[in-house]
Formats: structure tokens, C-alpha cells, sequence
């Protein structure tokens, strides 16, 4: 039937004069396919601290000499490594699908006298860049420029 | 008119007599043009007359009849029985406290609408022998959408965050602020983005959408939130660059 | 007994009310208002107003023009004296509105836009795409939360005034949520309640609309004045009974019958050129005289007429119509882009209501009423379209200020005696809870539906309205035999069902006796006995009082001004 949320949900700063029953959301609600997309969209957010810690991993090598450096780049080899970073990979992007499809809307209609530019052209923006972006990164790591 | 029968079940609460809300099944003979609020009016009529339930203008812009259909916000004067099976569960609007049966609390908006100040401000009051304001047709759209909200929180019903941090201002209370500071005749922005970012805080959304998803007039709350973000945020910024003078 | 104390009480809160309220608050920050409604304001049906509000704002029209517009749409029964101050105070409502923040329709010079209306001889109608009462209402009720000294009394049904030494001091309310009856002493109480549209079956009126503030007064001896004149808006959705906006014409919409005739341009139905722009009374008996005349399209309720929007363009209709296209999609089946909407005259508006004079006191010391629950008398026999929104804004401020000086003149009530009734009145809804009896709501109801329908329809005769007399005082017996099951106290819907059909069976009577003596066609009581409206013995408002077996009716003249009742041709 339902389940509870937060007892005091929408409750007012007096108490009406009656007992009230406590708020609740319809059963399966957390279970709706556009609802599990937004949590999950939320959840990925742990993936990225991993990714955060993954990182810091490498700076610290990167301090710590040639030896460190290369075992670290063996230990990254590992399957499960590869495995975690591919699903990063797919949860960025999943993210900012969603991301760049929410972000048009979320301009306001002005900001002093400049006007956002309409949405179609916001959106293509955002993946020109991101794209963008990508590739100049995988160029300088593939040692394609910069080396 | 071939008529079908429906069961539906109602969420009944009498909070002299029921320790917490219990459900009751009606068979009601549903005409193909009803919406799911002509099934209710013709329970309370015909068969169980101790069903409470708020409707009036059954035209979709008085807000009053917002309730979970099978588990989905629905405006129940707007939302087509044909639209369902066999079996319709009709419960309160959920994450709100329930009164009685289909009635909820609403106290609670009411004070975050207050909260945000949905009025024009202005320094100085405008003489009405000055006349109307000049708005061009591009400054009314800018906010006319989030104007159109009809208080029937469908949205609060909806929202994850409502559900779980009661400070939070809401998809409405949030937008018709926002409505306000998109108003070119008003001069409040500041103070509204103040309490933007005060206890009820807009940063408290994370963008779930559900609000906009369930509207029934259209008017994206989401949107109008997330707009909201941004302005606060460069008006927050702008306090370190501009001096804001004696208010 | 417990008691609140206010300075003034407004029961309503709709546009009238909170109009009241933020004059008053405007007025004297110090005065404590109670605004009491029995549902929340934003619920009230002002929300559903469509067209738009009239003023006189282009250079092309005169207040002058509006007037008399205005008297001639009332065939000459309204109050000339209202009429002008009405029109003069109209541009300063609408622009201090705007002030306070509704989005009005906008020309592309950024002045307001206006748009035609039925029976206005200019454009004059302002509007907010085809949303004003929710606009209107949105924007006073916003406005009215920034006065800490207006206190909302929601879920508030008020079913009694406290009448003390022959004045109002206040009045009993039942608390909806919690059921118990609680005493709002005020020293001044305005009624602004609406109108009464679901005494009968087709109404564009909301479930609200159940005459709740006329009963109060009527009971209290104050008069109904001009009870006879129910205004039939010509175009609300068959079966529903959702109302499609005069606006719709106003941009264009032609009126077509079963064989697509344009019917008003074709045949003479007394509208001239004006043609769908014509007044309501007129159009609403030309659809009824065209589906008498077997020109109706049959549907499953009932037979009615089409409204075509179809040559106005997808633009237009998005634009100016959003509203409408939506409601005719959700509710009549019918898309008006590409098919013609199906249309049939249904209840609206009320012309007439508490006697009041033009500061809206009625004959009752300390009791004011305002809006549609008034009749002031604005609108005569017959409303023009667009005026009853700016009547709103107008008189809700003129009388909240007139009762804001009676209440600093007055002292304070004898509090021992208003109790005393308050208790009564507890008592008395006490015992209806629940309580036993031989005949359901929804019976009574029906029957007064079917009984208003048949003798107070758009067109009336007078054996028709002499069995409307007697079924409605038979009504008001058997109403004693209520019988009601839900015995809870809170949030008791069906008790809130019952005072109202109580409400509407008292207001019902007054309108079948009202319309049986009036023995002339005039505005929208239209008779197809005496077709003629007779000036000689006939210009003049009905008054009903509450008699112990039924209405008392006597007669108040009209005032006249520069204006004398003519012929009305459009």
C-alpha cells in the first residue's frame, strides 16, 4: 500500500488540531524506471570518489619516483582495474546525457542584460566541447602532441 | 453510454477511529467520459457518503483534488477513468500528513509559500496615476509559465527531496519565488535569493524532475529551480563585487 | 464558547474578499482582519474566471461609453449612480492589479492589451491569455500574504451571523477539520461568498457555489434583491457544463447550428452586427430557439450547438485561447484547431444577491457584502461579460473601507448574548451530524436540480414557475428530514453537503418566487408569456424577504440617471 517517509514531511511549524496520520509514498515509487534513472544518476557519484581516489593514486606515484611510478601502471593493468574504469566510463556518460539534456531548461530567462543563447545551440555547445575536450586529453596521453 | 464497472480502492481514515489509514474497496459503475473525481462524487453520492474528499472547479485550475492514482500524483478532475484498469487505487497525496481519508495537511506549503515572498517588491511604491508598467510580450514569457502554478502540490508528492528533508522549500513555493524575480517589475530578487539560499535551501534539489514530470498546467518547476540555483548563485557572487547600499 | 476577536470578518475569500481585506490592510495596518473561507482561498472560484476584466483603457473609449454600455446590457434595470462610479474606478483597480503583479496580455509597445467582449461596444476587456481569475486571484491572494494583519481562517464554513441589539457582531463557523463550531466576533462582517450557480444542474460554477453567504443574510431578514435574473452563459460544455470563455467569440468564433448556419447573422435575434458579440441573455435564447427549431445537434446530453474557432488559426488559439483548446480537448472531446466545440447555454452568474447600496452595507447594521454575492446593483437583469471581475475589485474595496469606518465607530458586542447563539448554532449542527432521517443529499438535490431546471430555465412561463414555488417550499420541508450517516467529526464532508443544500433550498425558493412574479421579459428572465418588458409597471428591483411560509417580496425603485430606459437593439 505504502511505505513512510521522513515523519515530519510537509509538516506544518504548528500542529493542526487533529491527529494526522503520517505522510507516506505509494509502494514501488523508488522502484519506477524514471525514478531508479535519477537515483541512479545520484549513486554514480560514488563511482567518482573511487575515480577521485584512483587519481590521487597516480599523483602520489607520479611523486615517488620512476620505480613507483611503473608499478603502479602494472597494477593498473589488472582486469578488475580496467573493468572499474569502463564503468566509469559508461556512468560519465550516462551522466552527462542527462546532464546536457537538463542543463538548456536550467537557464535563466536572462542574467542582467544577457540573454542565454536558445537551447539547441546550449546543447550542441556542451557536447561540442565535451567532445572536444576528450579528444585533446586522449592526444596528449596518447602521447600523440606534447611529447 | 455503456458504462463499466471499476473496483476502486480508497484509502479510508477516520482519525477518532482508525489507529492508521486502512483501505476500501468500491464497485462503481464508470461511464466512458468520467474522470477519476466523477468515480469519488459518485461513491459519496450513491454508495458511501463518509468518504472525504476536497474538489470544486473540476476544470483542473483550482488545484483542490490532487490525490495517488494507482501510485502516481494525479489532478483526479483531469485524469480519464478510461485511463485505468479494472482496479484503481485512489490514496492521498503522498509526503503529506493525511487529515482524513483523501484529505491532507497543507499548512506547511502555505508557509513556504509565504516564506519566499511571492509578491512585487519594489523600493517605491508605484502611484496608480503613473498607469500600468510597461512589459513587453518577451518579458512576460520570461516568467509567465512559472505564474501558472495552481497550488495543487503534485509536485511535493512527487519530489524525493520533499520526502525526506522537510526544511526543503518545494518545487512550487520554489518556482512562484522564481516567477517573481523573473518579473521585470519587481525588485526583490536579492531578498528572494537570500532565502533561496537560506534553510529551505534550492540546492537541496538534485534535479530528480519528477516535479515537472507530474505538473498538470505545465509549468517545469524543475526548470524554474535550477534557474533559481543560478541566480542565487551569481547573486551571491555579485555581493562581493557590488555594494548593495543601505536596504 | 471558543472565541476569536477581530475587528472585522470577511466571510469569502475570493476576489472580493481578498480584495476587501487588502484595502483594509492598506488602509489601517493596525486593523485585524479574519478572513474566513470554507476552502482555501486559492481554491475559490474566482480561479475559474476566463475572458478577461473591463476597463476603459484606449483612446478610443470613454467611461461615458462603458456606462451606458453597461446600462443598456442590464436593459436598463441596473443603478445608474453604481454604474458611473463603477466605470470610473475600473482603470484604477486594473492598473493597481498590475501593480501588485498580474501578468496582463501585453500589446508589443508593452502597454496592456484589450480584447472585445460581448456587448461592449469597443475593446476594453483586459486579459491575461484566457486565464484572468486565476491570474487575478493568484495575484490578490499573493499580495495579501505580506499583511501580518490579515489572518486566514481556512476550512471555516460560517453558517450563522451573530446578530446582537439588531446589529452583526460576528459570526458562528464551523471548523471543517476539527468540527467544532468556534465564535469570530468582528465588528463589521462583509460577505463576499459568490454566487449560487449549483442550485442548478448546468453550471459553469464549482461545487463551492452553493449560495452559502445570500442564505446567511436572508435568514437574518436582510433582503435578496433581483433574485429572478440568472445569467446563462451561452457556451459551456454539454454534460459538464465547463464553461468555454466569451473570449473565444471575442477573437472570432462563430456560433453554428446542425446545418453550419451562422445563425445570429442569418435569422434575427435582436444582436444586430454584433452577432456573437452580442449580450449573453440574447445568445443564450437564440441557441434555444435554434434547437427548439430542431436546428440542435443531438448528443448524449442533450442537444447543442457548435462553436467554431477553426478559421482562427493554429496561432490564435495557442496564443490568445490556450485554455480553451485545452478544456475542449479534456472535456468536450473536441480539438478546436481542426473541429468545432459543442456549446449549450449553462448557469454563470447571479445578478442578484444581498441588497446592498453602493458602499455595500446592507439594511443590517454591521453587514456588508460584496461581489457576486451582492447586488448592488451593477449588473441589473443582465451581466455584460467581463464586468463582474472588475465589480469584484471594485466594490471588494469601496465596502471593505465602509465597514473598516462603521467598525471604528461601533463598540464592542455583548459577548455573554453572541455566545449564547454561537452555542446554539453548535448545538444545532451537533445534532444534524449523522443524524436520522428519511431523505438523502443527493435526492433533494436532484429534485432541486430538476425543478430550477424546468421552471427557472432561459425560458420561463408561469405555470412552469408557480410548480418551481411549491416543489422548492416542499423541498424546504423535506430538508428537515435529512437523513446523513458519516457521525465523524472531522473533516465531515457530508455535514459541510448538508448545511449547503439547506443553503441552496432557501436561495432557490427565492429565485422561483422572485421569476413567478415578474410579469415581463426583461434582461435574462425571459418569458415566453409576456414577451415584452413593461417599464410602467415593472422597473424595479424585487426584494425577498424570508417569510415564516416562504419568500415576501416587495419592490425597490431603480435610480435612474441620465439614461432612460430605451428599446435594446445591438
Amino acid at each position: 500500500m505504502a511505505r513512510p517517509v521522513n515523519p515530519h514531511a510537509m509538516t506544518p511549524s504548528r500542529p493542526g488540531r487533529t491527529r494526522t496520520a503520517p505522510p507516506q509514498a505509494p509502494n514501488g515509487w523508488y522502484a519506477q524506471p524514471r525514478m531508479l534513472r535519477y537515483l541512479l544518476f545520484d549513486a554514480t557519484g560514488i563511482v567518482y570518489l573511487l575515480v577521485g581516489f584512483v587519481a590521487l593514486r597516480v599523483v602520489w606515484a607520479l611523486g615517488s619516483g620512476p620505480a613507483a611510478w611503473a608499478e603502479l601502471m602494472r597494477q593498473l593493468r589488472n582486469p578488475l582495474y580496467v573493468a572499474f574504469h569502463l564503468l566509469a566510463l559508461v556512468c560519465v556518460v550516462f551522466v552527462a546525457v542527462r546532464f546536457f539534456r537538463l542543463f538548456p531548461k536550467a537557464q535563466p530567462g536572462h542574467i542582467g542584460p544577457a540573454k542565454p543563447p536558445p537551447g539547441p545551440v546550449i546543447l550542441a555547445g556542451l557536447y561540442a566541447a565535451w567532445i572536444g575536450v576528450t579528444l585533446v586529453v586522449t592526444a596528449i596521453l596518447a602521447g600523440w602532441v606534447l611529447r | 453510454m455503456s458504462e463499466q464497472k471499476k473496483t476502486f480502492v480508497v484509502t479510508r481514515f477516520d482519525p477518532d477511529q482508525d489507529a492508521a489509514p486502512r483501505q476500501q474497496s468500491y464497485e462503481v459503475p464508470v461511464q466512458p467520459d468520467w474522470k477519476v473525481l466523477d468515480a469519488l462524487n459518485y461513491i459519496k453520492d450513491e454508495i458511501d457518503p463518509t468518504l472525504s474528499h476536497r474538489w470544486s472547479c473540476r476544470m483542473a485550475v483550482c488545484g483542490s483534488c490532487g490525490m495517488m492514482v494507482n501510485g502516481k500524483p494525479s489532478l483526479t478532475c483531469k485524469d480519464a477513468c478510461a485511463d485505468y484498469g479494472d482496479r484503481v487505487e485512489v490514496a492521498p497525496l503522498a509526503n503529506f500528513p493525511i487529515v482524513r481519508d483523501l484529505v491532507v495537511e497543507l499548512e506547511a506549503f502555505l508557509e513556504k509559500l509565504r516564506s519566499v515572498k511571492p509578491y512585487i517588491l519594489v523600493a517605491k511604491e508605484r502611484a496608480v496615476e503613473e498607469g500600468t508598467y510597461r512589459q513587453s510580450p518577451e518579458q512576460l514569457e520570461e516568467f509567465k509559465q512559472f505564474s501558472l502554478c495552481i497550488n495543487c502540490m503534485l509536485c511535493y508528492a512527487a519530489c524525493p527531496v520533499v520526502a525526506n528533508e522537510p526544511e526543503f522549500l518545494g518545487p512550487a513555493a520554489i518556482a512562484l519565488g522564481h516567477r517573481y524575480n523573473m518579473d521585470s517589475r519587481d525588485e526583490g530578487q536579492h531578498e528572494r535569493n537570500e532565502i533561496f539560499r537560506g534553510e529551505g535551501t534550492v540546492f537541496s534539489c538534485s534535479y530528480a524532475n519528477e516535479c515537472s514530470e507530474v505538473c498538470p498546467k505545465h509549468v517545469d518547476p524543475a526548470a524554474a529551480i535550477n534557474q533559481a540555483k543560478f541566480n542565487a548563485v551569481i547573486d551571491w557572487l555579485s555581493g562581493f563585487v557590488t555594494s548593495r547600499g543601505g536596504k | 464558547m471558543d472565541t476569536i476577536r477581530h475587528d472585522l470578518v470577511i466571510v469569502g475569500g475570493g476576489g472580493a474578499g481578498l480584495r476587501a481585506a487588502i484595502a483594509i490592510a492598506e488602509q489601517d495596518p493596525n486593523a485585524s482582519i479574519a478572513l474566513v473561507s470554507k476552502v482555501y482561498p486559492m481554491r475559490s472560484h474566482t480561479v475559474s474566471a476566463e475572458g478577461g476584466a473591463a476597463a476603459v483603457a484606449r483612446s478610443d473609449d470613454t467611461l461615458e461609453m462603458h456606462a451606458f454600455d453597461t446600462v443598456k446590457g442590464s436593459d436598463f434595470l441596473g443603478d445608474q449612480d453604481v454604474i458611473q462610479y463603477f466605470v470610473g474606478e475600473a482603470p484604477k483597480e486594473l492598473t493597481l492589479l498590475e501593480h501588485w503583479g498580474c501578468p496582463w496580455s501585453r500589446n508589443d509597445d508593452g502597454t496592456v492589451a484589450t480584447r472585445a467582449f460581448g456587448g461592449m461596444s469597443t475593446k476594453r476587456t483586459w486579459y491575461a491569455a484566457d486565464k484572468v481569475g486565476f491570474h487575478m486571484l493568484h495575484t490578490l491572494f499573493q499580495q495579501s500574504l505580506r499583511y501580518p494583519n490579515i489572518v486566514r481562517y481556512d476550512e471555516q464554513f460560517v453558517t450563522k451571523l451573530i446578530v446582537d441589539g439588531g446589529a452583526v457582531h460576528g459570526v458562528a463557523a464551523l471548523d471543517v477539520r476539527e468540527g467544532v463550531v468556534r465564535m469570530i466576533l468582528g465588528r463589521a462582517v462583509i460577505l463576499t461568498t459568490g454566487g449560487g450557480g449549483k442550485i442548478f444542474p448546468f453550471t459553469t460554477n464549482g461545487n463551492i457555489k452553493t449560495a452559502d453567504g445570500m442564505a446567511l443574510a436572508y435568514r437574518e431578514g436582510v433582503a435578496l434583491k433581483d433574485m429572478e435574473f440568472v445569467q446563462y452563459h451561452p457556451t459551456g460544455l454539454p454534460g459538464t457544463g465547463i464553461l468555454i470563455t466569451e473570449a473565444a467569440r471575442g477573437e472570432g468564433g462563430h456560433l453554428k447550428n446542425s446545418e453550419g448556419e451562422r445563425f445570429l447573422t442569418t435569422r434575427d435575434y435582436g444582436v444586430g452586427t454584433k452577432a456573437e458579440l452580442g449580450p449573453r441573455d440574447m445568445i443564450s435564447r437564440a441557441i434555444i430557439q435554434e434547437v427548439e427549431a430542431g436546428r440542435g445537434i443531438k448528443g448524449p446530453y442533450g442537444e447543442y450547438v457548435n462553436l467554431d474557432l477553426t478559421h482562427l488559426g493554429a496561432d490564435v488559439i495557442l496564443k490568445r485561447l490556450p485554455m480553451v483548446r485545452e478544456l475542449s480537448m479534456l472535456y468536450g472531446g473536441a480539438d478546436p484547431i481542426v473541429q468545432p466545440i459543442p456549446v449549450r447555454p449553462v448557469v454563470h452568474y447571479m445578478m442578484g444577491g444581498v441588497d446592498v447600496d453602493i458602499d455595500g452595507a446592507t439594511s443590517l447594521p454591521g453587514l456588508y457584502a460584496a461581489g457576486e454575492v451582492a447586488c448592488v446593483s451593477l449588473n441589473g437583469a443582465n451581466r455584460l461579460g467581463s464586468n463582474s471581475l472588475t465589480e469584484c475589485l471594485v466594490f471588494g474595496a469601496r465596502t471593505g473601507l465602509a465597514a473598516l469606518r462603521h467598525a471604528k465607530g461601533v463598540g464592542a458586542a455583548n459577548e455573554a448574548a453572541c455566545a449564547r447563539q454561537a452555542e446554539e448554532e453548535a448545538a444545532r449542527i451537533d445534532g444534524l451530524r449523522g443524524k436520522r432521517g428519511s431523505e438523502r443529499i443527493s435526492q433533494l438535490r436532484r429534485e432541486m436540480h430538476a425543478t430550477m431546471e424546468e421552471g427557472c430555465g432561459v425560458y420561463r412561463e408561469q405555470a412552469s414557475m408557480d410548480a418551481t414555488v411549491h416543489a422548492t417550499a416542499a423541498l424546504r420541508g423535506r430538508y428537515d428530514d435529512l437523513g446523513l450517516q458519516d457521525k465523524s467529526k472531522v473533516f465531515n464532508t457530508e455535514l459541510v453537503a448538508a448545511l449547503e443544500l439547506g443553503n441552496m433550498i432557501a436561495v432557490a425558493e427565492t429565485i422561483a418566487v422572485s421569476a413567478a412574479h415578474r410579469n415581463e421579459s426583461r434582461g435574462a428572465h425571459a418569458r415566453r408569456d409576456v414577451k415584452k418588458r413593461d417599464d410602467q409597471n415593472f422597473l424595479y428591483h424585487t426584494l425577498a424577504f424570508a417569510g415564516y411560509s416562504g419568500p415576501r417580496l416587495a419592490k425597490k425603485p431603480v435610480t435612474l440617471g441620465i439614461w432612460q430606459p430605451e428599446e435594446r437593439k445591438y
